[in-house]
């Protein structure tokens, strides 16, 4: 009897999670590459939270930045903008094109902390 | 894997760049001390406009009897020079990296030319191998080190074309690509791929002999 109810609460709570998932928005895989207009590499892979909790980044705004008078502010995030609503396509008195900045961004990270993938083809994989 | 590419990216990519220009330079300063020494009278008729009338035919496919005497040998020989030098300036992967490490930029190929380009360079390396084991013209100037500078050559194209596609292991053959231009980059000044800093000059000597001394074309 006891089993039974265990079994139940187990079975319940997944059903409860599994309609968390798929309530919630699809979660990312790839940075999308399509405000490039003409995309010549595979979208680069990059599982948003997985990614970030491995690499133990706690502040959101390590990506997602603002800034003022070229400074960065500490408590202010952009998540609620995609990099190229502030990143054109090419290089901006100081602000980096967007292919420059994914890459400073992602690769700049990863070569500071010897961690993390370096090379083309590490994340825009081919599947 | 990564520690050996940035090796390879960082001081071994330095070391290659200054023994290829420091190489050169010391070639040619070479070529000019022998010149001065052995045939000092040939800077009194080296003449600029004879020089660029004979390097202007011969870069010109079929401008010279040599050219439309070999048809074939003349396009393999065009399309694969033509390839080998645009292909590693133009290709898009190696101007985002020079705009990611120096900001400067120009325009790139789309991949899939390069791609055509690079099968093209492979396919020229194969056509010299096969007419240096045929010729018997070719094989019989023909030394071990003509093998190893075709297989310099290919090695880059192949190794690039392999980790671009990202068969078998994508991250050795990304590193065996840079080694493998480091080491082709080495080998200009100390191999008979030298005669790409010479081949302007031999035309100049050539084109102002002809031209400034015994009145005849040399093409
Ligand atoms: C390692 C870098 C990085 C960190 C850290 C990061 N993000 Fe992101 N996030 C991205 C990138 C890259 C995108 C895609 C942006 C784009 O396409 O312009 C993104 C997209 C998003 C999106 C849009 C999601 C979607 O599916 O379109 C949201 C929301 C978001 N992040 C929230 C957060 C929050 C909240 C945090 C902190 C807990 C965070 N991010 C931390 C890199 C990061
Ligand atoms: C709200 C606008 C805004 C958004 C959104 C934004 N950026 Fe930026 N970013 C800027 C500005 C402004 C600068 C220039 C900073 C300076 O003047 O030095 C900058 C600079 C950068 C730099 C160079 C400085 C550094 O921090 O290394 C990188 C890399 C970068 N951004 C990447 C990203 C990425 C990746 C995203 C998306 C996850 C993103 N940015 C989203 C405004 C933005
Ligand atoms: C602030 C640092 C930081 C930034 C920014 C960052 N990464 Fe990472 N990333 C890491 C670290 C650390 C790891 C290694 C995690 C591990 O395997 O322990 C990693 C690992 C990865 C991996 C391998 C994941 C795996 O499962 O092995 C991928 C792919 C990756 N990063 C892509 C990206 C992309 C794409 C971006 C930019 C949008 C990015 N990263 C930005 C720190 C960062
Ligand atoms: C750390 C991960 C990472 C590495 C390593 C990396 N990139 Fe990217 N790259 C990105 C991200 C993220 C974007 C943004 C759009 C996307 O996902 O494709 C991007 C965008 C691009 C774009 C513009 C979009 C397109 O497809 O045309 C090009 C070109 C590009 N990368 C080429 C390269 C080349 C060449 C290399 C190796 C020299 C490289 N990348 C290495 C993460 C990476």
């Amino acid at each position: 009897m006891r089993r039974l109810a265990a079994t139940g609460v187990i079975a319940a709570a997944l059903a409860v999670l599994w309609a968390l998932g798929a309530g919630s928005q699809e979660e990312m895989k790839a940075v999308s590459s399509d405000p490039f207009p003409r995309p010549q590499r595979p979208p680069a892979v990059f599982a948003h939270d997985a990614h970030n909790e491995k690499a133990g980044i706690e502040a959101c705004n390590e990506c997602h930045h603002v800034y003022e008078g070229g400074r960065r502010l500490e408590d202010e995030s952009s998540e609620d903008r995609r990099c190229a609503d502030c990143h054109g396509l090419s290089d901006e008195n100081g602000r980096p094109g967007l292919r420059k900045a994914f890459h400073r961004n992602c690769q700049g990270c990863h070569l500071e902390r010897r961690r993390g993938p370096i090379l083309c083809g590490e994340c825009h994989r081919r599947r | 894997m990564n520690e050996l590419y940035r090796l390879a990216t960082g001081p071994l990519l330095w070391a290659s760049f200054a023994v290829f220009v420091g190489g050169s330079l010391f070639r040619l300063l070479e070529l000019f001390l022998l010149a001065r020494r052995r045939e000092r009278f040939l800077f009194t008729y080296l003449s600029l406009r004879y020089s660029l009338r004979s390097i202007g035919h011969w870069i010109v496919p079929f401008a010279t009897v040599n050219w439309r005497r070999h048809p074939v040998l003349t396009i393999v020989t065009f399309a694969f020079h033509l390839s080998l030098l645009i292909t590693p300036l133009f290709l898009l992967a190696h101007v985002v990296l020079w705009d990611e490490a120096w900001n400067v930029s120009w325009p790139a190929l789309p991949d899939a030319w390069a791609i055509v380009l690079s099968l093209i360079v492979i396919a020229g390396c194969v056509f010299f191998f096969v007419r240096r084991r045929v010729t018997p013209e070719v094989a019989y100037v023909t030394s071990a080190s003509d093998y190893v500078i075709l297989g310099l050559t290919a090695a880059p194209f192949v190794t690039g074309v392999i980790a671009y596609y990202q068969w078998f292991d994508v991250r050795l053959f990304t590193l065996l690509h840079v080694v493998s231009g480091e080491a082709l980059l080495v080998a200009v000044p100390f191999t008979r791929i030298r005669h790409m800093l010479f081949a302007p000059l031999t035309r100049a000597y050539m084109g102002s002999e002809f031209g400034a001394v015994r009145h005849a074309r040399d093409w």
